[in-house]
């Protein structure tokens, strides 16, 4: 036992400079595997060969649990109120070294910086896991030939992956007054291993193995980097979040006029006397972050004015703020509404409808 | 088949030249695991292989002894390496090895692969199946010795 003891402290230094060249495993080999080395000694004594003698030892290959959950993609995903399914993206990994079931629980940060640095602010609705059918369907996006998931993963087998959407859908504005332009709502999707080996069944909770090691198969848990927030390392869980951001049109209105003549000016210096023509220009500035579309605009004339016909104006310019009375001819009256339909408006842009009407 | 005859032989004949266990050996295998102190200082522990798991580095230390009364000659130490250990070094004990099987010996440095496309590339490590130390000189009566490999748990 001394000389062991002794030839261990030699193999130890040894070893130093072989240490750093651990390769990357990914799984390996299978939990519970006899490893068995037999070394044999052939020899002779005076000249005539003796029988064989052999030494054996061997040991059991431990279970290694080990996951990965991460988000696919680094970039949050843009809703708008309302929106039902909105999808965000994650992939589990099984990198134990035995085939596993995995618990996943999809839930919400409540505040807090989200994954992708907005302050969380509301939370969504319906949420739900579904997992990608890799057959049919679109494979990597979310459609309707994907499976909703039901409390855990059943027997996934080492060494794969699988992608994960997290859907949820997003509250209106009204029921939520902080479902606003830029808004934030963080959520988080955690696995955690469990036993595998009955198909269709959750396994039970794995627990590490404490204490005297056994000669038989122990449990290690090798999840050493913790995923997010609420998850500790070598606990057979892992998580990562992914967060929601509202991108909606923000739609400012600004009403101005100009007069372009009168009977008496004519077109230099009109006054607004009884027959002066007027021209107004009804701007709608975008200063949120979504495109809107379908931008309806509807004007009744006063009055003591009359409209004039075939004047609407569509689409026109606004330059640092200042209506342009340009545009396209388009639009319809319906007394007394002036009325037009812009298609869109560009988040940042703005976009005009210009009419003119007489002084009666 | 020689060693089988060969078992036999001595089975059947007891008497002759043999004598039983002239030769002892044992075979032990450690967990090598590394912790790095506050000074940043390597440490190395060698464990018995209790908790096991793939990428863990494993030393097999192999004890012989001549417990005969005569020296032991022509004395080679085979070992062919489990399937789920990958090869990693043999510390300075110098072995022969084989990368097909026992077919072939040699330093691991004289040893190549045949590829698919029919060239040869140079043996790896990884690529080790068996390990063998031959001795050139008797082993005297009484004398011990220890040899050693390192592998990874696959």
């Amino acid at each position: 036992m001394t000389s062991k003891l002794t030839y261990m402290g030699a193999i130890g230094l040894a070893a130093l400079s072989s240490a750093a060249a651990t390769p990357a495993f990914a799984a390996g080999t299978t939990a519970g595997t006899t490893i068995t080395n037999t070394a044999t000694v052939d020899y002779q004594v005076g000249g005539v060969t003796q029988g064989q003698q052999q030494a054996a030892n061997s040991f059991i290959v431990d279970r290694k649990i080990n996951l990965l959950v991460e988000e696919v993609g680094t970039v949050t995903t843009a809703v708008v109120p309302g929106q039902a399914n909105a999808v965000t993206t994650f992939q589990l990994t099984n990198s134990s070294n035995e085939t596993l079931d995995f618990a996943l629980v999809a839930s919400q940060i409540a505040g807090g910086t989200a994954a992708h640095g907005g302050t969380d602010t509301f939370n969504v609705n319906n949420i739900r896991i579904y997992r990608d059918n890799t057959v049919t369907g679109t494979v990597g996006s979310w459609d309707a030939g994907d499976t909703l998931i039901t409390n855990y993963i059943d027997e996934l087998v080492v060494d794969t992956a699988i992608r994960l959407f997290v859907v949820a859908d997003i509250p209106t504005t009204s029921t939520v007054p902080a479902v606003v332009n830029g808004a934030v709502a963080g959520v988080t999707l955690r696995a955690t291993a469990r036993e595998g080996g009955l198909a269709g069944t959750q396994g039970a909770a794995i627990t590490e193995t404490t204490g005297a090691n056994t000669a038989v198969k122990d449990t290690v848990f090798a999840d050493v980097t913790p995923g997010v927030a609420g998850d500790a390392a070598r606990d057979g869980s892992h998580s990562d979040d992914d967060d929601y951001t509202v991108q909606t049109a923000t739609l400012a209105v600004t009403k101005t006029s100009r007069i372009i003549s009168d009977p008496i000016n004519s077109t230099t210096n009109p006054k607004l006397i009884p027959g002066a023509v007027i021209e107004y220009c009804i701007a709608v500035a975008n200063t949120g972050s979504a495109t809107a579309t379908s931008v309806v605009i509807n004007d009744p004339v006063p009055g003591q004015l009359t409209f004039n016909t075939g004047t609407i104006l569509l689409g026109g310019t606004v330059t640092s703020g200042t209506c342009d009375f340009n545009g396209s001819a388009g639009g319809s009256y319906a007394a007394p509404n002036v009325s037009g339909t812009i298609a869109s408006i560009a988040a940042g842009a703005a976009s005009t409808l210009v009419f003119r009407a007489t002084v009666n | 088949m020689r060693t089988i005859i060969f078992l036999l032989f001595a089975a059947l004949m007891p008497g002759q030249a043999f004598a039983a266990n002239q030769v002892a050996l044992d075979n032990h295998v450690f967990v090598e695991r590394v912790s790095t102190d506050a000074q940043g200082k390597q440490r190395i522990l060698l464990e018995e292989p209790k908790v096991v798991v793939p990428g863990d580095r494993l030393v097999f230390v192999l004890n012989y002894r001549n417990a005969g009364a005569q020296p032991a000659d022509k004395f080679v130490i085979t070992n062919p390496l489990p399937s789920a250990v990958r090869f990693a070094d043999a510390g300075d004990t110098r072995p022969q090895v084989s990368v097909d099987g026992g077919k072939q010996w040699g330093l691991l440095a004289d040893l190549s692969i045949p590829m698919t496309d029919g060239t040869r590339r140079a043996a790896q490590p990884a690529d080790v199946t068996h390990i063998r130390w031959a001795f050139q000189n008797p082993i005297p009566v009484g004398a011990t010795g220890k040899l050693m490999f390192r592998g990874v748990v696959k």
